[in-house]
């Protein structure tokens, strides 16, 4: 072992080992593992209307192709698999279940009515067109106001109307507060439907053993202990006999952190037809039915006081939960978080909210990276601008008035979330500094015109909800969420290190920074750590890999769980070398006398004497072999923060926005990685630029989708992503193990307010409100047309 | 989504009528139309083919009249279903009236689409609507014309245009509507 290794791992950047084999094409992706002889693909027939009664199915065409083994339809699954639902604990909420294949009624469009079976995917594709659906059309319901009106159509008729979920909240004497203040500011805020758009769209393949009555799901995803436990329960297995494991995964973003009928399907199958059972989605079907995110309605008041200070915050969001409530986190998901994130790094004592979700014939809406806070910054955020334009001081200087500033912390917000660190006022310094803020305010006109084109600037300062623990998920209602992760580590007899993880990577870089975080831990080299995640065979139980819970949770219990292991090295070495186990130390592959190193072993020996593999026997009591499990449940939350600045010029001839200077000032605790903390920055950073500037599921309003292909759903390119001017500031969480807090959420979350921000900014000499995103060029020339008193054309 | 649009045919409209009546003409010059067959005295059926960028569908469309006035007008209820490529359904009212030498036909039609076409085709779907009216219109005039050895003019230019809809519009639908329109004529004829 090299003697000059450096073994202060945590904090330094090392490559990710990963990218050895994924810029090579050689990851094994879902369609890239070996097909089992007799496998049978699936295909699903999608219902083309929004709601429709199902009349018949006629099969005989689809059958008669040679290759098809079977159509089966809602009611041939009725006995195998339950309907499908999560269980969620909250007032106000209403269960709502589904069934995995249409049964009688569809209600949305894209929703399964029939699943094809052949024996080539090609075969499945050709009889999916010819399987004949007869439907009776019903009226339908796209939008959140369309759902919410008094003659609304009932989608879900036990129900009695569309509300599936409705919360409120309301601090003591809110009222008086509220009426207090000065003056009272109002708006009202929309985001627009997005989702994930991984590079890899879904699949999943269920595998018979052929011996016993087990079952391996292959699958794309980043819950699979969530995903096993959730096919056991619907389907009457035991969680024993299925193995749920993700291949290499391309791209999660809270999409695959869910459970879909399709793994419950092909489960199902593999179990009634013997056989093994694939399907892989394609991109339609990715934005047809893979889950959606936002599409949010944001009444917000503040009352505020003419020095700048808010005194109370009244808040009413009302979300889109699409046709059914997905599972594991219902449609209650990003309408607590939008509500319960909104205070945000600022000091608002008085609060009030109301939310909603409603059903709409529009495909389930759910996880996606930022859950309910881009949406909550760009309402908070977007006040913070308007209170300085109406009181005349500047919007930055609003922000200082009001955050949570070093001194006060640990603070413990309106809605009881405690922030245990923090650096909101310096973060806001440092990036108003990095882009110039005060030189490019002073010369800034009026009328916001230079060279041509309206610029403007654009804050968004927030705070990042990460690593969410067992309370912070109970207290939102998810009564199965477990909120733990946890680990094995074994020291194997080679001195070799073998980490399982009950997380899995959807390319985050696991596979680096938990062997790092390993490595630190034991005195190791990083590249003597092998991590295996993503496996229920091979890892203990665990929550999984999203709500920037990799770190904080899986890097918490490695952490732990290293320790645990080291105990037993230094009793074993202590034995070994007769030196008391307080003195010795794991470092550079050796444990020995921290005040002389020279007296010493190496972990393999240490190793050896523990798997008997030498002359040396144990001390007396001490067990075989060299390993521990661990399982960490994090607190409530651990609170991330930062903040983007962005200016934007906006072309009065186009309308386009081009982003000219970019800052971001991050803070997730302790880095393990900084050049995979860029990442996750740049990347979260990428999709808040698209959310703000051109992606959005259009629905019509007979809850017809208008663009489920990528010529129309746009996504930033290159072309669009500015370079982005990054500073890392640390302030160690003192709640988690090692100060460790989440980094992949904040780039969404910072990024939207911030652009929709600097495109308000540009054209507040225009008179433009900006309210809503994306901010699409045709939208904004429109905008600007109207203000001058132009004809929109 | 509401369509609207108009043509001129610069053709008398008994001349027009008449030649409406014939059915082989319009299975000619309705782009894609594979049959027109009549069911009752206001219940038709017809096949029409057509592409929408990757969508290939054979449109089955169900049609039926109602408020028919040879001379004025009607109005059309439709509805079509290409299968897995999706569906269309909707009203049109049609209205003939003369204009100077020649025949101005107006349209206005509510049809709501859905399936595939709506989903990966809408962007598409403008232009090739655009095609396949102004060819139906182009073919008529010029089977008129020939018929009536008159010279075939240009198109007026408020007709040269696409139907001015106010959202996406889809060729089938509108090869539909014009179907249905044909029927109409030739069945009232």
């Amino acid at each position: 072992m090299n003697d000059r290794e450096d073994f202060t791992l945590i904090g330094r950047t090392v490559l990710r080992r990963e990218d050895s084999y994924l810029l090579r094409g050689l990851g094994q992706f879902l369609d890239d593992l070996p097909e089992p002889n007799g496998l049978i693909h699936i295909a699903f027939v999608p219902s083309p209307y929004a709601r429709a009664s199902i009349l018949s199915i006629d099969a005989s065409a689809a059958l008669a192709l040679p290759g098809v083994i079977a159509v089966l339809t809602g009611k041939d699954f009725e006995g195998d698999v339950k309907t499908f639902a999560p269980e969620i604990v909250i007032d106000g909420y209403r269960e709502v279940r589904r069934p995995v294949v249409a049964v009688d009624r569809v209600n949305f469009v894209g929703e399964s009515v029939a699943v094809v079976l052949a024996e080539s995917p090609y075969v499945a594709q050709d009889a999916l067109e010819l399987v004949e659906v007869e439907y009776d059309p019903l009226p339908a319901v796209a939008g959140i106001e369309q759902s919410l009106a008094a003659d609304a159509p009932v989608i879900h008729e036990k129900l009695g109307d569309n509300l599936l979920f409705k919360t409120r909240f309301e601090t003591d004497g809110f009222e008086q507060h509220f009426a207090a203040a000065d003056l009272v500011l109002e708006e009202e805020f929309r985001t627009g439907r997005v989702t994930g758009v991984m590079i890899e769209p879904r699949g999943c393949m269920a595998c018979p053993d052929p011996v016993a009555d087990n079952f391996t799901l292959w699958t794309t995803t980043q819950i699979p202990h969530i995903v096993r436990t959730a096919i056991a329960d619907h389907l009457g297995m035991a969680e024993s006999a299925l193995r749920v494991a993700a291949p290499a995964v391309g791209g999660g973003f809270g999409t695959k952190a869910h459970v879909y009928p399709d793994e419950l399907i092909v489960v199902a199958l593999a179990r009634r037809y013997r056989r093994a059972v694939k399907w892989v989605q394609d991109r339609r079907e990715d934005l047809l039915t893979n889950i959606h995110a936002r599409e949010h309605v944001l009444g917000i008041q503040v009352a505020v006081n003419r020095d700048g200070i808010i005194g109370a915050v009244r808040l009413d969001v009302r979300t889109n939960a699409g046709a059914y409530p997905n599972h594991p986190y219902s449609c209650t998901l990003e309408a607590t978080a939008a509500v319960r994130m909104m205070p945000g790094p600022y000091k608002i004592r008085n609060y009030k909210y109301d939310v909603c979700s409603v059903a709409t014939n529009t495909a389930p809406t759910g996880a996606y990276r930022g859950t309910g806070q881009p949406s909550a910054f760009l309402a908070i955020e977007g006040m913070m601008d308007r209170i300085g334009r109406k009181l005349g001081i500047d919007p930055a200087e609003v922000r200082r008035r009001n955050v949570v500033r070093p001194e006060e912390f640990p603070y413990v917000n309106v809605v009881g979330v405690r922030y245990d660190t923090g650096s909101y006022l310096p973060s806001l310094e440092r990036g108003l500094e990095m882009i110039g803020y005060d030189a490019f305010r002073k010369a800034q006109p009026k009328d916001r015109m230079v060279d041509g084109k309206y610029r403007g600037i654009g804050i968004c300062n927030y705070t990042e909800v990460s690593g969410t623990g067992a309370p912070g998920w109970r207290v939102r209602g998810f009564a199965k969420m477990p909120g733990f992760d946890s680990s094995r580590l074994v020291i194997e007899p080679d001195g070799r290190i073998t980490v399982y993880v009950s997380q899995a990577d959807a390319g985050q870089g696991h596979y680096t920074t938990f062997a790092q975080i390993a490595a630190d831990r034991l005195g190791a080299r990083w590249e003597d750590v092998n991590v295996i995640e993503g496996d229920t065979s091979k890892t203990p139980y665990g929550t999984g890999t999203f709500a920037s819970r990799g770190s904080v949770v899986g890097g918490g219990t490695i952490i732990r769980c290293s320790e645990k292991v080291a105990v037993k090295v230094r009793r074993i070495a202590s034995y070994m070398l007769d030196i008391d186990p307080e003195r010795l130390v794991l470092t550079k592959g050796r444990v020995c006398d921290k005040d002389d190193p020279v007296k010493g072993l190496s972990l393999r020996d240490v190793a050896e004497t523990a798997y008997s593999m030498n002359n040396l026997g144990l001390p007396q009591g001490e067990e075989h072999g060299l390993e521990a499990t661990d399982y960490y449940d994090p607190p409530m939350v651990t609170m991330a923060n930062g903040t983007h600045v962005a200016q934007v010029a906006v072309d009065p001839e186009d309308g386009r926005v081009e982003i000219e200077r970019y800052a971001v000032v991050h803070d997730c605790g302790r880095v393990i990685n900084p050049m995979i903390v860029a990442g996750q920055v740049h990347g979260a950073t990428a999709q808040g630029i698209g959310e703000a500037l051109m992606e959005e599921i259009v629905y019509d309003a007979e809850g017809q989708h208008l663009n489920a292909n990528l010529l129309e759903y746009l996504l930033p390119t290159a072309m669009d992503v500015p370079d982005i001017d990054l500073a890392h500031i640390e302030t160690p969480s003192i709640d988690t193990v090692a100060g460790i807090k989440g980094a992949a959420e904040g780039g969404v979350t910072g990024a939207l307010p911030a652009l929709a921000n600097a495109v308000a900014d540009a054209l507040s000499g225009l008179g433009v409100n900006i309210t809503r995103v994306p901010l699409r060029p045709s939208f904004i020339l429109e905008q600007i047309r109207k203000a001058r008193g132009q004809v929109p054309g | 989504m509401i369509l609207e649009g108009e043509w001129l045919i610069p053709i008398d409209r008994r001349t027009v009528w008449r030649a409406l009546n014939d059915p082989e003409m319009l299975r000619v010059c309705i782009p894609g139309c594979q049959s027109l067959e009549k069911h009752s005295d206001t219940e038709f059926a017809s096949s029409i083919k057509a592409a929408v960028g990757p969508v290939n569908a054979t449109f089955h469309a169900k049609i039926g009249l109602t408020d028919i006035d040879p001379d004025r007008g009607y109005t059309i209820v439709g509805e079509g279903k290409g299968g897995a490529a999706g569906f269309a359904r909707g009203k049109a009212k049609v209205d003939l009236e003369d204009d100077g030498e020649g025949t101005r036909l107006s349209y206005r039609a509510e049809v709501n689409i859905g399936g595939k076409l709506a989903q990966v085709g809408s962007r598409l779907i403008q232009g090739t609507a655009r095609k396949l009216s102004e060819q139906f219109f182009r073919c008529l005039t010029e089977e008129l014309s020939a018929g009536s050895g008159k010279p075939t003019p240009e198109q007026p230019a408020a007709t040269a245009a696409a139907p001015s809809s106010t959202n996406a519009s889809l060729v089938w639908v509108v090869a539909a509507i014009l179907a249905v329109a044909a029927i109409g004529w030739w069945f009232a004829g």
